[in-house]
């Protein structure tokens, strides 16, 4: 009887080998392993383009582990992950604070010590066919695991929030105690207001080419911008060190000691993210199959939160929401206990036919998503040699948008531009034909034909379309234009 | 390692006397309003203030004065530091125009409001040397390369390389001027701007400087009154699609991929892909007489000698 339903799930797997190689080797491997591979994967997007990005990850967590392992005998992955980012002026000493962090950590065997030119300040990476100039590091605090960003351009930041190698839940302003905020510090604090960083911990770098009647104005100049660039100025942790002292082991209470006072504030200040198994759980819709004499079953990766048998369950897509409860849920022809984010799963459902549920609709828990038409997306435009187009594009052109496990045919409206030219980062709204499950965060693709022409992530969600507008939707430019001149 | 060590300790030690003896004599409120008032860096505020014996009025004029020299020692100091980014303006004023290229180390400072009131500056500069030039024909072209742009003579026996060290020290970031065109157009030739992106909804951009990644200017032909947003849409249609060449009607002919096209006149119309460009000009008795495009951070190298020798060039 369950053998049906176990051959339906492995049919689905089959499909999907990435994530089938992700969920074996959690099984196999120690069960603190897969925790950190759900940690890691917190910071990674769902999409399955990313897939090979995910396992690549978690073989050098493994190896990681395994090292780490070996000189401590035990190691417990217990840490919570946090992702942070140096923002600040060319010349205040993001790298060189970079370096100290990784230092100081280090002598408390909590890091790998980089050398200030070991951190390239911009190699270029590439995610999703898409360069970026990003330096990564990775450290630990008695408390929790960081991955530390630092962007050399707006642009660069832009790209990397859109395409999530590594959302930052927080990060560091850097100014130089010598200059205090520069002309372009607004700039930088506009970006972390643009890319949805809350927390700031301002670190008041060179503190021993200054004195303390400097040091103060510093940090009341950069409260002041902070507050007047809608953060809470008053609140945000200010550190005064000297990241150089720091490096060369020279003047502690300036040195080691403020960059441990200032860990010990990103530590408290910056909120651990909420972890994908903690959230309430959605499984896109892979595909539906009917085992004749048990029922309806739906394939499909747990994106995030736990499934157990008689959970109730919600089907949303297309217009439809559904709803029923989770009657067994399998993986490799066993029945799971409980199914956790990650995991290729079976899960059969009471009460709904096959027809009725679709791929690219999500099972999730009831009330937890809803189904939108118009939201507000920040999207990167491939260039040419990204694999992009060549050409520009203006409003009202009709793409396909492809995310989770569906697509759909989206109207494109550039808001606060009037073209948008290959390579080029741009807000946009887009319209759907029809509703379909979006959060904000969500990642997704445009295409255009044959032709991948963006990535972007939702940042905003709007009101629904009105009957008419989704009318216009499908209109041409010829009625538009009429429309226009019957307005005049 | 022993004499580092020493070295250390003594800057250590005088750190400590200076701020002792200096720092406290020192108002705060002094080195804050100064630097407010001011913006210079405090480094600089506070060196002007102990100068000065506390005096605000001379410690600011102290610091003007300065300016320029201090701007040209940060300026040499990056000077090897590459510069990418950056934008480009558009500067349009009735029969006159200009388009420069301003380069920096990275785009935050593209995007903040000094750097853009520079290029401003900039292409109303090179807007101004039009002036001096008597021209009757119909087209005149005057294209500048970097060095030429720093010695361009400004107000006050200033140059522009002056001004740049000034912004240079103002930003702590290096930065050039990289290249500029100028237009110039007589009888019934018009020009039209625009540097994208743009913000949309704006009104007139007569003696606006626009700035944005990419620019473009073009000097046209027309029998009748053209809309302004049809002016902006040839322009668009530079920028966007990066024409080769205008192209003849009797003598180009359309390549046979359209994604290919150079030719501006057979490229397909950015507003309206059924039709090319060449179509919609002739339906508006439109003939575009000369064109630039440019794009920030473009390799360049011929780009300058074509503009260089296009120099005091005349269409007709």
């Amino acid at each position: 009887m369950s053998f049906a339903f176990a051959v339906a799930v492995r049919q689905a797997i089959a499909g999907g080998s990435i994530a089938l190689r992700c969920s074996r080797r959690s099984m196999s491997s120690a069960r603190l392993l897969r925790t950190a591979r759900l940690a890691s994967s917190g910071a990674l997007s769902r999409n399955w383009q990313q897939g090979k990005k995910l396992v690549a990850t978690t073989g050098n967590l493994q190896q990681y582990v395994r090292e780490y392992a070996a000189e401590k005998k035990v190691f417990e992955r217990t840490k919570p992950h946090c992702n942070v980012g140096t923002i600040g002026h060319v010349d205040h000493g993001k790298t060189t604070l970079t370096a100290a962090i990784t230092k100081v950590l280090a002598d408390k065997q909590l890091a790998e010590s980089k050398k200030y030119n070991e951190i390239d300040n911009a190699p270029e990476e590439k995610a999703r066919g898409i360069t970026i100039n990003v330096a990564h590091v990775e450290y630990q605090t008695e408390t929790r695991h960081y991955g530390h960003t630092d962007c050399p351009g707006h642009a660069d930041y832009i790209k990397n929030m859109i395409t999530g190698t590594a959302q930052m839940d927080g990060a560091i302003l850097v100014v130089a105690a010598t200059d205090g905020a520069m002309p372009q510090t607004r700039e930088h604090v506009l970006l972390a207001k643009q890319i949805g960083i809350d927390h700031i911990v301002v670190f008041i770098n060179k503190v021993d080419a200054a004195d303390q009647e400097m040091v103060d104005l510093v940090e009341m100049e950069i409260r002041e911008l902070l507050t007047e660039m809608g953060y809470d100025g008053e609140k945000v942790p200010v550190v005064k060190g000297s990241a150089l002292c720091a490096l060369e082991d020279k003047n502690p209470e300036i040195g080691a000691e403020a960059i441990l006072k200032l860990l010990k504030e990103v530590d408290s200040f910056i909120p651990t993210p909420v972890r994908e198994l903690d959230k309430p759980f959605l499984l896109p819709v892979e595909n539906v199959y009917s085992i004749p004499g048990r029922g309806t079953v739906v394939t499909g990766r747990l994106e995030r939160g736990v499934v157990k048998k008689g959970m109730e369950c919600e089907f949303v897509g297309y217009n439809k929401v559904l709803k029923s409860t989770v009657t067994g849920v399998e993986m490799f022809h066993q029945i799971l206990e409980e199914a956790q984010a990650g995991d290729q799963l079976g899960a059969l459902v009471r009460g709904v036919k096959r027809d009725d549920i679709k791929r690219g609709m999500v099972m999730c828990k009831p009330g937890s998503v809803k189904a939108l038409d118009q939201l507000e997306a920040q999207v990167y435009i491939l260039s040419k040699d990204e694999g992009g187009r060549t050409k520009p594009f203006m409003s009202f052109i009709q793409l396909q948008m492809f995310s989770r496990t569906w697509d759909c045919a989206v109207q494109v409206q550039i808001p606060d531009k009037e073209m948008v030219m290959p390579g080029e980062d741009t807000k946009l709204i887009l319209r759907l034909i029809r509703p379909m499950v979006m959060e904000v965060g969500q990642r997704f693709t445009l295409r255009d034909g044959n032709l991948t022409l963006g990535t972007g992530v939702v940042t905003k969600s709007l009101a629904a379309l009105t009957e008419a507008q989704r009318s216009e939707l499908t209109e041409g430019k010829k009625a538009r234009e009429k429309k226009v001149a019957a307005k005049k | 390692m022993l004499l580092q060590k020493f070295c250390m300790r003594a800057l250590h030690t005088t750190r400590r006397l200076y701020s002792n003896s200096v720092g406290t004599g020192i108002e705060k409120s002094a080195l804050a309003a100064l630097r407010k008032k001011t913006g210079y860096t405090f480094a600089n505020c506070k060196k002007a203030l102990e100068l000065h014996n506390n005096d605000i009025n001379l410690a600011e004029k102290w610091l003007h004065e300065q300016a320029q020299s201090l701007g040209w020692t940060k300026a040499t100091k990056v000077a090897d530091r590459a510069t990418t980014q950056g934008l480009i303006g558009v500067l349009i004023n009735g029969n006159r125009g200009a388009m420069v290229e301003l380069n920096c180390e990275t785009d935050f400072v593209a995007r903040n409001d000094t750097f853009k009131r520079f290029v401003d500056h900039v292409a109303r500069i090179c807007l101004h040397y039009t002036d001096m030039t008597e021209f009757d024909g119909d087209l005149w072209k005057l294209g500048f390369d970097a060095d030429a742009l720093k010695n361009l003579r400004t107000d006050e026996g200033r140059n522009l390389g002056d001004h740049l060290a000034l912004l240079i020290g103002a930003m702590g970031e290096n930065a050039s001027i990289r290249r500029a065109l100028c237009f110039k157009v007589n009888n019934d030739l018009q020009l039209v701007g625009y540097a994208h992106p743009a913000p949309v909804n704006v009104g007139t951009v007569e003696d606006i400087t626009q700035v944005g990644k990419y620019g473009a200017i073009i000097a046209f032909r027309s029998a009748a009154d053209l809309d302004v947003e049809f002016q902006k849409s040839m322009c668009q249609q530079i920028v966007g699609m990066k024409p080769k060449k205008i192209g003849e009607y009797d003598k180009d002919k359309p390549a046979e991929n359209k994604d290919d096209e150079t030719c501006l006149i057979h490229q397909e119309y950015l507003l309206d892909a059924d039709r090319t460009v060449g179509e919609v000009l002739q339906e508006n008795q439109v003939t575009i007489v000369d064109y630039h495009r440019f794009e920030c951070g473009e390799q360049t190298e011929r780009h300058i000698e074509d503009i260089l020798q296009s120099k005091q060039q005349s269409s007709n």
